[in-house]
């Protein structure tokens, strides 16, 4: 396919001809992101300044060409995947912290600063930033602003949403505006809270102001072994129910917890049929009174092998195996898919037996590591992407996982975004009239549909088509 | 034109979509009106022809006490909903001044908040699903009934403060808190020194209030040992609880919001006229103002307060004070982009006409 020439000329006349990339075999790269699915771009564009982004757009507008604004790509619901083609806006060389004001606790970056580097700067000023997504040491924040990503301390700290105080936007004519800002109650629509989380469908964003938070004087991180599912549900149940909310409350089942002792060596207990990884923070009494009551708390429940990080590596050990769980899990089968259904809390132990029999009847193996305290499942689904026939099967299961999810109350996605894999699921949850609402806003920002086109929105004649597609594709492209 | 005013108080959200839908329909102005405690808000209509009562709608939907989040109605008021979340020892934490007797609904679309938005932000940070009644008689949702969601787009971010310009609240769904394990307040009548010194302190206060008097409110919520020891190290004396209570029962007849980036706070407080009766929230960057002075004298102090990045709302006047001062101030650059999302909502301009700022 390619862009017309034209129009890739265009495009070098407002990046540089070496940031704009069109050969077959470089665009390669840019096919995927985290998910499972893949399509081409046309053209891969870098921009590095807000000016690149905006004359891009323009580009794009001009000739109604798709443009899908792109952090790192581990995004893991095909946000960042041309799957109209067009042009993926790469954003990754616009990296620049611009500024951290210690006193107003803020932060303006742009949005291929990496989640993590953030905090790790903002440390020497003794503040943290406090989403972070597992995959933190790659993600972007222009990623994370788009996904409304969350991660394991968003229980006590709330997600991306909750920290964006205003942001620097490209909508879809190519105008840059900066929507919301410093003060709180501003007049007018809160622009900025509806585009974040709009996972590129109703602009680029250019710049995230985003709000720091005192690194907490003392942390402790627990680990306690359960003999199941089950008994670490009630277990988390018990501990919110007391009036506690831990900085971060996670589970991981047997298959998870074999798969991490054998890659990282944390002292994971392998017999336990599910673990809890509790962390609480804030001033020594608060963590050593919390520590205690918790701990109480889970022995009650059938909670054992307890204990607790005694020294800052030992912790970093502790969070290495949960946020490499999804890696370690390679040691079983070289595919994951994962989805991440929310439900109540208290039917964790529904979903999760649920969980369970689906993935037996379909023969697959599935690793749980997830948000127990948000009742925010992550069901890896495990297999080999050259056993003919597995995708089918996989994409089933996922389905029918996520039909469980939705039948006890829950939600598609509690932070990975809609994006492609689950855009046909939307009419689960929402009547014509819900994503009718949605579609005004989509339209009010980008009449014409460039912007991400094929995300979000259920489209009824892609899915069979594109499905046949792709696991010939994946074969053949021998990913793995 | 219709001169007299219809009232109407539908009983369900199908029958408050419909109402809203046939006054659409005719192009008739509608005016939603919750428990009235906001209704100061806004600019005076530019027409009014039908009241859309909530307050029959109130019932709480669910609470689920287990997953800690309720779903109500949007005429409940927030009181109603206290009772019924204190029964399991949850709460949700709002409070609002000019209490008691706010609606959800009112709450969500006038963004009003109170102390405790300090610690736990406002609804914007809890509200997680929305159910909203559009003038073409559609029943539009979004979010839904767990903690963390991002399927599809976030409708309760586009509602909540809208003023009701894009549709009208029918049912919320909130996460709810736990009552802290403990939860003291203590006071000082050092001013703006004592208000820095507890809002560095270690543990951070869940409300901390300043007063034009120099009086100062610091609220401790959580664990008991960090809070005994916090309002040990401070030395304040302890305060009763019920000192909240009539805190948020502020109402003047005539006050203003200002808003502003914190660190402009303080400064715009002190440049407001001598004498001015105000309260402030130095940890949010909110405060309010009691106007006892002219027009001229609110609109300096909007203009300050507008250079400083932040905005000067008139929460209640009498009518002439409001229309010469205005309502809202300075529209925000963004304003062409609000007007088309008004337009897709509302195309014939019949919710709040003239009101809001779109």
């Amino acid at each position: 396919m390619g862009l017309p020439n034209q129009v890739a000329e265009e495009l070098r006349r407002i990046v540089g001809r070496a940031a704009v990339i069109d050969s077959a075999n470089d665009l390669r790269i840019f096919e995927r992101d985290g998910s499972i699915e893949g399509a081409m771009p046309d053209a891969v564009v870098l921009a590095s300044t807000t000016e690149h982004v905006a004359g891009v757009i323009k580009v794009a507008a001009k000739h109604k060409i798709p443009v899908v604004p792109r952090g790192a790509g581990t995004g893991l619901s095909g946000g960042a995947v041309t799957i109209r083609g067009g042009i993926a806006l790469q954003v990754t060389r616009m990296r620049r912290i611009l500024n951290i004001d210690p006193v107003a606790q803020t932060a303006i970056v742009e949005p291929g600063v990496v989640n993590q580097e953030l905090s790790l700067v903002a440390a020497q000023q003794g503040l943290f930033y406090a989403p972070d997504p597992s995959s933190q040491k790659a993600c972007t924040i222009g990623g994370n602003a788009a996904e409304n990503s969350g991660g394991p301390h968003c229980l006590y700290y709330g997600v991306t949403t909750n920290h964006v105080l205003g942001m620097e936007i490209v909508l879809a004519d190519g105008s840059v505006h900066w929507v919301s800002g410093d003060a709180p109650d501003r007049v007018g629509l809160d622009l900025c809270g509806v585009l974040v989380g709009s996972e590129g469908t109703l602009c680029a964003i250019t710049k995230i102001k985003v709000r720091l938070l005192r690194i907490p004087p003392s942390i402790a991180t627990m680990l306690a072994a359960f003999p199941s599912i089950e008994t670490a549900s009630q277990a988390v149940s018990a501990v919110i129910g007391h009036g506690i909310v831990p900085a971060a409350l996670e589970m991981m089942d047997n298959v998870t917890v074999g798969a991490v002792e054998a890659h990282y060596h944390a002292g994971y207990p392998t017999d336990a049929g599910a673990v809890l990884l509790v962390e609480v923070d804030g001033t020594a009494d608060t963590t050593r009174e919390l520590t205690a009551a918790i701990g109480k708390i889970l022995t009650e429940n059938h909670g054992y092998a307890m204990r607790e990080a005694q020294t800052p590596a030992e912790r970093e050990l502790l969070w290495a195996g949960r946020k490499g769980a999804i890696g370690a899990l390679g040691r079983i089968k070289p595919n994951y898919y994962l989805h991440d259904g929310v439900v109540p809390r208290s039917r964790l132990p529904q979903v999760l037996s649920a969980v369970g029999e689906i993935g037996e009847h379909y023969k697959l193996p599935v690793a749980n590591v997830f948000h127990a305290g948000d009742g925010n499942l992550h069901p890896n689904i495990l297999f080999d992407m050259r056993d003919r026939d597995v995708m089918q099967q996989v994409e089933s299961a996922g389905e029918e996982m996520l039909r469980a999810v939705v039948e006890m109350g829950g939600a598609l996605s509690g932070e990975h975004g809609i994006g492609l894999e689950k855009s046909a699921f939307m009419p689960w949850i929402y009547s014509e009239d819900d994503l009718g609402a949605m579609h005004r806003v989509k339209d009010v920002f980008d009449p014409n549909g460039i912007l991400n086109p094929g995300k979000i929105f259920p489209d009824p004649s892609r899915k069979a088509v594109h499905l046949a597609g792709r696991t010939g594709m994946a074969i053949e492209a021998k990913w793995w | 034109m219709v001169s007299t005013v219809a009232v109407e108080k539908p009983s369900t959200a199908d029958e408050l979509a419909r109402r809203l839908h046939d006054a659409a329909s005719q192009k008739l102005a509608v005016v939603p009106v919750g428990g009235g405690r906001a209704s100061g808000m806004g600019g005076a209509p530019e027409r009014l022809d039908v009241e859309l009562h909530t307050t029959r709608l109130d019932r709480v939907i669910e609470h689920s006490q287990a997953d800690m989040v309720v779903s109500v109605e949007a005429g409940i008021t927030l009181e109603a909903l206290q009772h019924e979340l204190a029964k399991s020892a949850q709460f949700l934490p709002l409070d609002p001044f000019s209490s008691p007797g706010h609606t959800i609904g009112g709450l969500l679309a006038t963004g009003w908040t109170g102390p405790l938005r300090l610690r736990f932000g406002s609804p914007r940070d809890f509200l997680i699903g929305i159910r909203v009644a559009l003038p073409d008689g559609t029943l539009a949702s979004g979010g839904g009934r767990v903690v963390k969601n991002v399927s599809g787009y976030d409708m309760m971010k586009l509602h909540y403060g809208a003023l009701g310009s894009l549709g009208v609240i029918v049912a919320a769904s909130f996460k709810v808190f736990p009552k802290p394990l403990r939860d003291v307040t203590v006071s000082s009548e050092g001013g703006w020194d004592a208000a820095d010194q507890a809002l560095t302190m270690p543990v951070a206060p869940s409300a901390l209030e300043i007063f034009s008097d120099g009086r100062v409110l610091a609220r401790y919520t959580g664990s008991g040992d960090a809070v005994d020891r916090v309002v040990r190290d401070l030395g304040w004396p302890v305060e009763d609880h019920s000192i909240w209570e009539r805190h948020s029962g502020r109402a003047p007849a005539r006050w203003a919001r200002i808003a502003a980036p914190r660190s402009a706070l303080r400064g715009l407080v002190e440049g407001l006229p001598r004498g001015a009766g105000w309260w402030a929230s130095p940890g949010i960057g909110v405060a309010h103002w009691a106007i006892a002075s002219d027009t001229p004298s609110v609109k300096e102090v909007r203009a300050r307060t507008e250079t400083a990045g932040g905005s000067l709302v008139m929460m209640a006047a009498p009518d002439d004070f409001m229309r010469d001062v205005g309502a809202w101030g300075t529209p925000p650059p963004t304003i062409d982009i609000m007007r088309r999302l008004k337009h897709a909502f509302d195309p014939d301009h019949v919710l709040n006409p003239g009101r809001f700022v779109v």
